[in-house]
């Protein structure tokens, strides 16, 4: 078995770019959108474990907005994707009017937990 | 007749007057005894408790009309047994009708003697107190006994060792050693109550002085009681002493010396101890009552319905000792009150001002709930105090917190971006299509807006 060396892995990034760069835009404003969920949940939990969890019910309603918000944009992404066979008989419009009516509700809950 | 009518109607306000809780001295006492004379032979301590306002009235142990209550009230505040060997009392008095006496919060001396009769070994018993069971046995040392002419057997025995307790004994030490010539006791030690007021030294035993020790007996060393004391759950206050001769006019003005000592007393400690033990089963000493009780918020002079909680709170009660004459104030160190919710959350020793009251503040825990106020004061020789006084305590209202934590704002801040994230996504989503989007500059302003 060859050695892998950084070289292997550098192929192997490009070549996952590469295939990336071929999914359509809509999707990739879906994995834009879902990056920055992420990444404002974990600066929170960082900065809940620099200053301590005092107000836990707003740090778990930030964090839970962050991850809500993550998985139902994942949920969109799968339903909108063309490839996927599995909801080819769902319109596209209604899967979109599906995640706003969630998040809606997830806002609302968010909101009440907050304070 | 009429005459004897007068009397008694003279007496009422007089009947009315005793035994109050304002008022916790006895007043008066039945003393029975096996034979008159020991009216005399005992005059100089029935003469203290007269001099010190005690109604002492005299009766034969086995009169047919003597009885302790009528109509149910008790007719006596306090009953001295001064008959060792009476069999089988007269009138309505039995060993249960003294413990109901007693029972109903009721003083209570008794002395026993060798060849105590049955009667008196099961009041003894009743109390916690267990005499010899050898009717002829009497409590021999035969180095502490007392330097004596006549008596060669050594069962008059001078003791000094006394209850450590300022209270029960009196403040003033008492010096001589007490003389002591009877039958020994010891303590039923399930019998928390029972206290030895007079022990024997670690030398006696208790024994049949004129036979031969044949076995090992059963009473020995300090484990043996001579005068006992004890003080009931309902602060009955009750004296059992092995030996009616310690309280005889001949022991009280005896001279003493201990075998082995070289001090001579001109007179015993028996005067000196009795009498003060006898303040103290009389309730003349260390009858506390505590009363004001009160708990407010700090700066406030109200007493609140409900606590919150975080709330400070002061709590202040008033505690009194009785003297024999009037209320004086209490004064010590360790009187404790407890914030209690099935246990206590917070327990305080009370500062005094040396007046009498008791204070100090709190801060109310931060759990919610029906607690107590309470004060459990038991302390050696002292009436027990029970104070409790409930009071709930409630959490924040919703509008006592905070508005805005400053240590949320990131989380607000997530929350509230992840809504806008969630209107800008919905645009670019819905009308990315009608946007040249593979125009750089739209990239560089999506990832500028994230």
């Amino acid at each position: 078995m060859a050695r892998s060396s950084s070289k292997d892995a550098q192929d192997l990034f490009r070549a996952l770019w590469s295939a990336y760069a071929a999914t359509p835009t809509n999707l990739k404003i879906i994995d834009l959108y879902v990056i920055f969920a992420v990444f404002t949940a974990a600066i929170q939990v960082v900065y809940m474990a620099l200053v301590g969890s005092f107000p836990f019910n707003s740090f778990l309603s930030g964090v839970l907005s962050c991850v809500g918000t993550a998985v139902l944009a994942v949920c969109l992404r799968i339903q909108v994707n063309k490839e996927n066979k599995e909801f080819k008989d769902l319109a596209p419009e209604r899967a979109f009017a599906d995640f706003v009516l969630c998040n809606l509700v997830l806002h609302l809950v968010i909101m009440n937990f907050l304070g | 007749m009429s005459k004897l009518i007068f009397v008694f109607l003279a007496l009422i306000p007089l009947l009315c007057t005793s035994f109050s809780p304002d008022r916790p001295s006895d007043r008066r006492v039945l003393v029975l005894v096996d034979d008159f004379a020991v009216k005399s032979s005992h005059s100089l301590f029935f003469n203290s408790l007269k001099s010190r306002g005690f109604d002492l009235h005299f009766h034969l142990a086995d009169d047919p009309k003597i009885a302790l209550q009528r109509y149910g009230q008790y007719l006596y505040d306090a009953l001295i047994l001064f008959s060792p060997t009476i069999e089988r009392f007269g009138g309505s008095v039995d060993a249960a009708a003294i413990l109901d006496f007693v029972d109903s919060g009721h003083d209570l001396i008794v002395a026993a003697d060798s060849n105590a009769s049955d009667l008196i070994r099961e009041i003894a018993t009743e109390c916690g107190v267990d005499f010899d069971e050898d009717p002829a046995a009497m409590v021999v040392d035969h180095s502490g006994y007392a330097v004596s002419a006549t008596e060669g057997d050594h069962t008059l025995i001078a003791s000094d060792d006394f209850i450590k307790s300022d209270v029960i004994l009196g403040s003033k030490k008492i010096e001589a050693p007490v003389l002591f010539h009877g039958i020994g006791h010891s303590l039923n030690p399930t019998n928390s109550l029972v206290l030895k007021a007079l022990s024997a030294s670690p030398s006696a035993f208790s024994a049949n002085p004129k036979s031969k020790l044949t076995s090992p007996p059963s009473l020995t060393g300090s484990s043996i009681s001579l005068v006992s004391v004890i003080q009931a759950r309902n602060n009955a206050r009750i004296l059992i002493s092995g030996s009616l001769s310690m309280f005889s006019n001949r022991f009280f003005r005896s001279g003493v010396q201990k075998a082995g000592s070289p001090t001579k007393h001109e007179k015993s400690g028996n005067e000196q101890f009795f009498t003060e033990l006898s303040k103290w089963v009389f309730h003349e000493r260390g009858h506390l009552k505590a009363v004001n009780v009160q708990h407010h918020k700090v700066g406030e002079a109200n007493e609140p319905s409900i606590y919150r909680i975080n709330d400070n709170l002061e709590y202040s009660v008033e505690v009194y000792e009785w003297s024999g004459t009037s209320w004086e104030p209490y004064v010590a160190d360790d009187v404790q009150v407890q914030f209690y919710m099935m246990s206590p959350y917070v327990l305080k020793t009370l500062s005094t001002d040396g007046k009498g009251r008791y204070f100090t503040s709190f801060k109310v825990p931060d759990v919610y709930g029906v607690f107590q106020f309470k004060v459990e004061y038991e302390k050696l020789g002292y009436t027990s105090l029970s104070l409790s006084k409930q009071i709930p305590v409630r959490p924040f209202r919703h509008n006592e917190y905070e508005r805005f934590i400053p240590a949320a704002y990131p989380y607000y801040g997530a929350a509230f971006s992840m809504m806008a994230g969630f209107f800008i996504f919905t645009v670019v989503h819905l009308y990315h299509k009608c946007v040249t989007f593979l125009n750089p500059a739209f990239g560089g302003f999506l990832w500028a807006m994230f």
